[in-house]
C-alpha cells in the first residue's frame, strides 16, 4: 500500500468518526444532550487551611434540584468534580451538570450556560481529513498547498471573528474603569508540591486565597494567582480589590496593569490574524 | 455485628478474565515483535501492524468495556461513617502523600466490615485523620472494598461524624478485592510468548536469508569483490570470482553475480558493458566510460541460460577432446553483439562465436 492508500485510510477513518458524531448529534444522543444542567447556590463557603492544596478549589457546599425529580440534592465539592470553584460567597450562582437520571454523577461549572450539541469531537475528525487531504496536495502539489489550505481558512475565521473580539476587549477595558474598590486581605497561602518524574526536582506553585467583602455585603473568597508580587510571604498582608459589581467574581488587584494587558491581548489578535491572512496570500501568489 | 458473607461475590467471569489476559498478552507480544522483526526485515507493512494493532486493540477494549462502565457509574454509592484503626503514609515526595488506611466501615443499613485502602491525603490535612477517628467514607454497594474518604461531607454527615461514637468491633471480616490469582499472570505471559512466536515463525525464511546474505563473505556463497581499473582510462570494471567446487555455469550463477555487479552503484546500473568475460569461476565486466560514445550493451541482456549450452557444444563438437579451460567473451566492438567462446586443452584452441539471442553463427575447430 503506498502512502495514497493510508491517506485514503486516514480520511476514511476519521470521516467516519465524523458521520458518526453527526449523526449522533442530529439524533440528540450525544453526551452533551444527554446531560442535564442545573442551577446549583452555594450555601457555605469553608475558609481555605493554609499550606493546603489549591487542587480541589474552595471547599463549597452546594444545594440544586434535579428538574426531572424536583429532588432537592446538597453536596460538596469533594474529589474530581468537574470545574475547580476558585471564587465562592454565599448565595452564588454556578452550574451543576449530571448524566440523565444520574444526579449522584455531578459536576460544578463556573457558568451556568448549557454544554452545547456535542459537535466538538465530530468537527475535530473533519479537520484531521481536511488536514490530511492538505499534507497530501502540499506533497503532490508543492509547498504553496500547504500554506494556502491551512493559513486561508483560519484567516478567514480569524478576520470573520476579530471585530467581536475588538468589541469584547473594549468592553472589558470599559468595565475595569467600572469597577468597585473595597479592602481585601490574603488570609491563606495554598501549596502545591510537584515531582518532576526525569529529573527528580520538585516545583512549588503557590496560590494567595484572598478575600473581600462587595459593596452589597457579599463575603467573597477567591484564589488571586496574580497581581501579588511575594506570593508566599503575603499571607496576612491588606490589598486593595477592584471587582465588577454585577460579577465579584471578576475581579483584579492592578487595575492598570490589567488594562495594558487587555491592550496587548487585542493587538497580539490583531497582529496574528494580520500575520496568518499574510501567510495565505504567500500561498497563492507562490501557487 | 459482623459481616455475614466471608468473601464477597467475583465481580467478573474468570474464563472470561483468562481468555481477555490471553489475548492482552497475544496482542502485545504480537505488536512488540512485529515492530522489532518489521525493523529488522525492513518490512513496512509488518512494523505498521505493530503500530496498528495495539490502537485497534485498545479500541476494542474500551468499546467492550462500556456497558460494564455504564454499569458501574449508575451505580448510586453509599455513604457511610468508619473509624480509622490504622493509618501508614507509604511515600511520596510531594504534598499529597499517599496514606495507607486500614478502617472499620459502618453502614446504615448492612453488615460492618474491615477494608484497606491507599488514599492520596495532603500533608497539611494528615491529622485530621488520626487512628480511632470517624470519617465519611463512600463507596459502590456492590463493590465494598472501593472505599474511598471523604475529604469534604455535607453539613448532614459532618454533624454525623462530630457526634458518633463507634468502636471497633473484634473479629469483623476484611472485604477486599476478589484476587485475580497466578493464573492471570501465567496466560498473559502464555499469550505474550505465542504472540512473539507466531510472528517470528511467520517471518523465519526472510530473517534467516538475511542472516545468511551478512555472513556473505565467508560464506560459501560467492565472493564478490569490485575493483577499479586503471588500465582503461576512466573506466571501471567489475570480477567476481567464485569459491572452489563453484561454476558459473550452475544455475542461476550468473545472474546473481552480475546483479551484484549491477546492482550495488549508484548509476552501475545504468551503465553499459564493454566487455563481458566468464570463466569457470571469473566473471569480469568492463564497463564503458561514463559519457563516451563506445559500442557498449546492457551486460545484464546476455542470454545467460544459453551459456552452458555453448560451452557444452564448444567443448564436443570442436575438436578439444580434453578441455582444460573455457572462456566466454562478449562485446560489440564489431558493430553487433559477438558472444565468443574459447576453449583449450591438449589438441590446441577452438572457438565459437554466437549472436546477442545465443544462436551460432560461426565455429573455428580446434588447429
Amino acid at each position: 500500500m503506498g502512502w495514497h492508500g493510508y491517506l485514503v485510510l486516514w480520511c476514511g477513518v476519521f470521516g467516519a468518526v465524523a458521520l458518526v458524531g453527526y449523526g449522533r448529534s442530529l439524533a440528540g444522543m450525544t453526551r452533551a444532550q444527554r446531560t442535564v444542567w442545573a442551577k446549583g447556590r452555594i450555601e457555605r463557603v469553608g475558609e481555605p487551611r493554609h499550606g493546603s492544596s489549591p487542587k480541589d478549589g474552595i471547599a463549597v457546599v452546594v444545594s440544586f434540584q434535579d428538574p426531572a425529580t424536583g429532588q432537592e440534592f446538597t453536596v460538596t465539592n469533594d474529589d474530581e468534580r468537574g470545574e475547580r470553584i476558585s471564587v465562592a460567597w454565599t448565595g452564588r450562582e454556578i452550574g451543576v451538570h449530571y448524566p440523565r437520571g444520574r444526579p449522584h454523577a455531578f459536576r460544578f461549572a463556573n457558568h451556568l450556560s448549557e454544554g452545547g450539541r456535542g459537535l466538538g469531537w465530530p468537527t475535530f475528525a473533519l479537520f484531521l481529513v481536511y488536514a490530511g487531504l492538505v499534507v497530501a496536495a502540499a506533497i503532490d502539489w508543492g509547498w504553496p498547498w500547504a500554506l494556502l489550505g491551512f493559513c486561508g481558512p483560519w484567516a478567514v475565521s480569524g478576520a470573520y471573528h476579530l471585530p467581536g473580539n475588538v468589541r469584547d476587549r473594549n468592553r472589558r477595558i470599559d468595565a475595569l474603569a467600572a469597577m468597585a474598590a473595597v479592602p481585601g486581605r490574603v488570609v491563606a497561602v495554598l501549596k502545591s508540591v510537584t515531582v518532576d518524574s526525569n529529573d527528580g526536582s520538585t516545583s512549588t506553585h503557590l496560590v494567595p486565597v484572598v478575600t473581600f467583602t462587595t459593596l452589597d455585603g457579599r463575603a467573597v473568597t477567591a484564589y488571586c494567582e496574580s497581581g501579588l508580587t511575594d506570593p508566599a510571604g503575603s499571607r496576612g498582608l491588606n490589598v486593595t480589590i477592584h471587582y465588577a459589581p454585577d460579577d465579584p467574581a471578576v475581579f483584579v488587584l492592578d487595575v492598570e496593569a490589567e488594562r495594558r494587558s487587555w491592550k496587548r491581548d487585542m493587538t497580539v489578535n490583531v497582529v496574528g490574524v494580520l500575520v496568518v491572512a499574510a501567510a495565505a496570500v504567500v500561498g497563492v501568489v507562490a501557487l | 455485628m459482623t459481616i455475614t458473607t466471608g468473601a464477597p461475590p467475583p465481580t467478573h467471569n474468570l474464563p472470561v478474565a483468562l481468555a481477555r489476559g490471553f489475548l492482552t498478552g497475544g496482542v502485545v507480544g504480537t505488536s512488540l515483535a512485529a515492530l522489532v522483526v518489521g525493523g529488522i526485515v525492513e518490512n513496512a507493512s509488518l512494523f505498521v501492524t505493530g503500530l496498528v494493532l495495539p490502537v485497534v486493540y485498545g479500541l476494542l477494549w474500551f468499546l467492550a468495556g462500556m456497558p460494564r462502565r455504564a454499569r458501574e457509574a449508575a451505580v448510586v454509592p453509599r455513604t457511610a461513617l468508619a473509624v480509622i484503626e490504622s493509618r501508614e503514609a507509604v511515600g511520596g515526595e510531594t504534598s499529597e502523600v499517599p496514606v495507607r488506611f486500614e478502617l472499620t466501615v459502618v453502614p446504615d443499613d448492612g453488615p460492618v466490615y474491615r477494608v484497606e485502602i491507599t488514599q492520596d491525603i495532603n500533608l497539611v490535612d494528615l491529622a485530621d485523620y488520626r487512628p480511632r477517628g470517624v470519617v465519611v467514607v463512600q463507596y459502590p454497594p456492590d463493590r465494598p472494598w472501593r472505599v474511598r474518604i471523604v475529604k469534604r461531607p455535607t453539613p448532614e454527615w459532618e454533624d454525623r461524624a462530630a457526634s458518633a461514637q463507634l468502636d471497633s468491633v473484634p473479629g469483623t471480616a476484611t472485604v477486599a478485592a476478589p484476587p485475580q490469582g497466578c493464573a492471570f499472570g501465567f496466560v498473559v505471559l502464555l499469550g505474550l510468548l505465542l504472540g512473539v512466536a507466531a510472528v517470528l515463525l511467520a517471518f523465519r525464511a526472510d530473517l534467516f536469508d538475511r542472516d545468511d546474505t551478512a555472513k556473505s563473505p565467508s560464506a560459501a556463497r560467492p565472493s564478490v569483490s569490485s575493483t577499479s581499473s586503471t588500465t582503461i582510462v576512466s573506466s571501471a570494471s567489475g570480477t567476481v570470482a567464485l569459491g572452489r567446487g563453484q561454476s558459473f555455469l550452475d544455475k542461476g550463477e550468473l545472474d546473481r553475480a552480475l546483479g551484484s555487479l549491477t546492482k550495488g552503484g549508484d548509476t552501475r546500473d545504468k551503465r553499459q558493458a564493454l566487455t563481458v568475460v566468464v570463466q569457470e569461476r571469473l566473471l569480469s565486466v568492463v564497463f564503458s566510460p561514463a559519457g563516451t560514445q563506445t559500442p557498449g550493451f546492457d551486460p545484464r541482456a546476455l542470454p545467460y541460460g544459453g551459456f552452458p549450452a555453448l560451452v557444452e557444444e564448444a567443448t564436443t563438437t570442436l575438436g578439444v577432446r580434453s578441455p582444460q579451460t573455457w572462456q566466454i567473451t562478449a562485446d560489440r566492438l564489431t558493430g553487433s553483439l559477438v558472444i565468443r567462446v574459447v576453449v583449450t586443452g591438449a589438441e590446441g584452441t577452438a572457438s565459437l562465436e554466437a549472436d546477442g539471442q545465443g544462436k551460432v553463427v560461426r565455429r573455428a575447430p580446434a588447429r
